[in-house]
């Protein structure tokens, strides 16, 4: 736990310090700009609840890459099953709006979803039955996800005469609730929170946790254990497919009320960096996603306020993945069984 | 649909595989020596980048050129210590640096701009006709009136089969990409062997970048790759990683999208969006197609250890 701990602050700590060299090329000063950084995420109770918000999509698809990991599954689909689970749970909440909210809302959430895990499970057929290597699967299913959502846009769901491709808005109904009164944090973290939990107890205190991971420790453990390779992966990617598609779901109805083009962009590499920064451990990509959401919604207001481009998180995160990896690969912290 | 139809698709379908050509070469000299070849896509775009900047600066394609295929290479090194020395896990650091590789090209590309992204416009390479050749019927207009990174991305097939094929080097390689334990009880070293391939892709995949800045758009913009370098690893996989079969998965990608483009023209009702996707969606079917029948190099992904 907490040599855990320590790699995550190492590769972090490392990753700022490498990532100052392109913003001092950029001719800027990098602790002004992490300064800038550091305000903007933690500045106000505003910037606070955004970041919050921010981190949600982040936790609930992370947490689902972890369990994929887990079993060595490379699921890297999330951003193509975020954008379908806002593309399912916006029709439904443009669609059904004659539903009390209670019941829009959960039935939204629940569709995205759903849809979510079955794009997921598409990734997952193809790798059990065809054997394409879920990598190229998911990949290439991300690049048809959202491009499915700029079709619906400019299509059958889109707001006519908006100048933008975005759907109408949603009805009131629909809107995710505030947490508290007078912020715009969503009560999307609390059902991430609860994600996390969910994940923790599967993976740890259950057949299908133990199943999860045997497939992750070697090739013959397994088979040994007669664990069934095609369950195991089939269940794991339904699974994380569903937590992202519940991503795109709050995405789209705690944050913009609508479905708008490109929402889900870069949504997927998050997830895998906060898997690998939490270790692969469940309860770990709670702070790990903060930490992402934090970080991001730092970076927006560093470049609003002295124009260093908010692209930088990009930097930071790939080190950080680097960084990890390289610390696991020499043995530093191996995922146990 | 006429001949000239016919011969402007097939043109096309050259033009498009060129880029997707110089990254799958590359990735199969990677994939051939045990590494998995992910990070191709950041490898791209950072060629690109570094291709477009250069040339920008010192109005030379010739620097440009070789900008990309260093600036590609620099990304590769990242890939080659993290996975032989370090022995991280191919995939995701291939994930990583692509990730770092569209942060980095846009950050910089606004920073040494002084904050807005800026206009590049670069005149692009033309097309070359090949004396003689292009006086050819149908073939000529396809294959010899092209820009010169195509000529030289079908070309360098050649050599790069004749090395992996019968050169000690290119045994050498692919003996580290099946058994790396073996390779190093006969005196070669697996690690300075995967370091090497992994270079080199990283050459090969800057300059496929450099065809799409250089040659065909003229620019660079954030994140202009797309995922052609995940369609090249498709092309690798359809290909059974031979060089000359390779670039004939290559020729059915461009193929796939050449033909989509022209749908449009022919006014069907078909969306753009639904014409962009065409490219994913040939490269899972023709995958699902393949099924179990590829063979990877047996060592793949493998991490070795010197003991």
């Amino acid at each position: 736990m907490w040599r855990a701990l320590l790699l995550a602050a190492f590769a972090v700590t490392l990753a700022f310090a490498v990532t100052a060299v392109p913003i001092m090329i950029s001719g800027r000063n990098p602790l002004l700009a992490y300064w800038a950084l550091l305000r903007g995420a933690i500045g106000s109770v505003d910037a606070v609840a955004f970041a919050f918000n921010k981190s949600t999509p982040y936790v609930l698809s992370g947490v689902g890459v972890a369990m994929c990991f887990r079993a060595r599954v490379i699921n890297i689909g999330s951003e193509g099953q975020i954008a379908i689970g806002g593309v399912a749970a916006s029709w439904i909440a443009l669609n059904l709006s004659q539903l009390p909210s209670f019941f829009l809302i959960l039935a939204s959430l629940l569709g995205g979803g759903i849809a979510g895990a079955l794009w997921a499970g598409f990734a997952a057929v193809m790798r059990l039955k065809r054997g394409v290597h879920e990598v190229l699967g998911t990949l290439m299913l991300n690049f048809v996800g959202s491009l499915v959502v700029s079709e619906v846009l400019h299509g059958p769901m889109g707001e006519p005469g908006a100048g933008f491709p975005q759907s109408p808005l949603f009805p009131q109904s629909a809107w995710l609730p505030n947490l508290f009164a007078g912020t715009d944090m969503h009560i999307g973290i609390a059902m991430a929170i609860g994600a996390v939990l969910v994940c923790h107890v599967l993976l740890w205190h259950t057949p299908f946790g133990f199943r999860l991971r045997l497939l992750g420790s070697t090739d013959t453990a397994a088979a040994y254990a007669g664990v069934s390779l095609l369950r195991g992966v089939m269940q794991v990617m339904l699974l994380a497919g569903g937590f992202a598609g519940i991503a795109g779901a709050v995405e789209v109805l705690g944050v913009h009320y609508r479905l708008i083009d490109g929402f889900s962009q870069g949504f997927g590499f998050n997830a895998v960096a906060i898997a690998l920064l939490a270790a692969l451990n469940p309860l770990a990509v709670l702070p790990a996603g903060l930490f992402f959401g934090f970080l991001e919604a730092g970076a927006l207001a560093m470049q609003r306020e002295i124009g260093v481009p908010s692209s930088l998180v990009f930097v930071i995160q790939g080190l950080t993945m680097i960084f990890v990896l390289c610390a696991m690969g020499v043995g530093f912290k191996q995922p146990r069984v | 649909m006429d001949a000239t139809v016919l011969i402007e698709l097939l043109s096309a379908a050259v033009r498009i595989a060129t880029p997707l050509l110089f990254v799958a070469l590359g990735g199969l000299l990677s994939e051939r020596a045990g590494t998995f070849a992910v990070g191709v896509e950041g490898m791209m775009l950072t060629g690109a980048f570094g291709g477009a900047v250069t040339s920008f600066a010192s109005a030379s394609i010739p620097a440009g050129l070789l900008a990309s295929a260093l600036s590609g290479a620099a990304l590769a090194g990242i890939v080659a210590v993290a996975t032989a020395r370090f022995r991280a896990d191919h995939m995701v650091t291939g994930l990583a640096v692509n990730i770092l590789a569209l942060g980095l090209t846009s950050f910089l590309l606004r920073g040494l701009f002084g904050g807005k992204a800026p206009v590049i416009v670069l005149p692009t390479l033309r097309p070359l006709a090949v004396p003689y050749f292009c006086e050819l019927p149908v073939v000529g207009q396809v294959l010899f009136q092209q820009p010169a990174l195509t000529y030289a991305a079908f070309f360098l097939t050649i050599p790069i089969h004749l090395f992996l094929m019968k050169t000690r080097a290119g045994l050498a390689l692919r003996a580290v990409g099946e058994n790396p334990a073996a390779a190093f009880s006969v005196g070669t070293d697996p690690i300075r062997v995967r370091v090497a391939a992994i270079v080199a892709c990283g050459a090969l995949a800057g300059l496929g970048g450099a065809v799409l800045s250089l040659q065909e758009l003229g620019t660079f913009t954030d994140g202009m790759t797309h995922g052609r370098g995940f369609i090249a690893l498709a092309a690798i996989i359809v290909g059974r990683w031979m060089p000359f079969r390779v670039m004939l998965g290559c020729l059915l990608f461009g193929a796939a999208s050449a033909l989509a483009l022209n749908i449009q023209g022919w006014g069907l009702p078909v969306s753009s969006y639904v014409i962009q996707m065409t490219p994913y969606l040939v490269a899972l079917v023709v995958l699902c197609g393949i099924g179990r029948r590829a063979r990877m190099p047996a060592a793949i992904g493998k991490t070795f250890i010197r003991s």
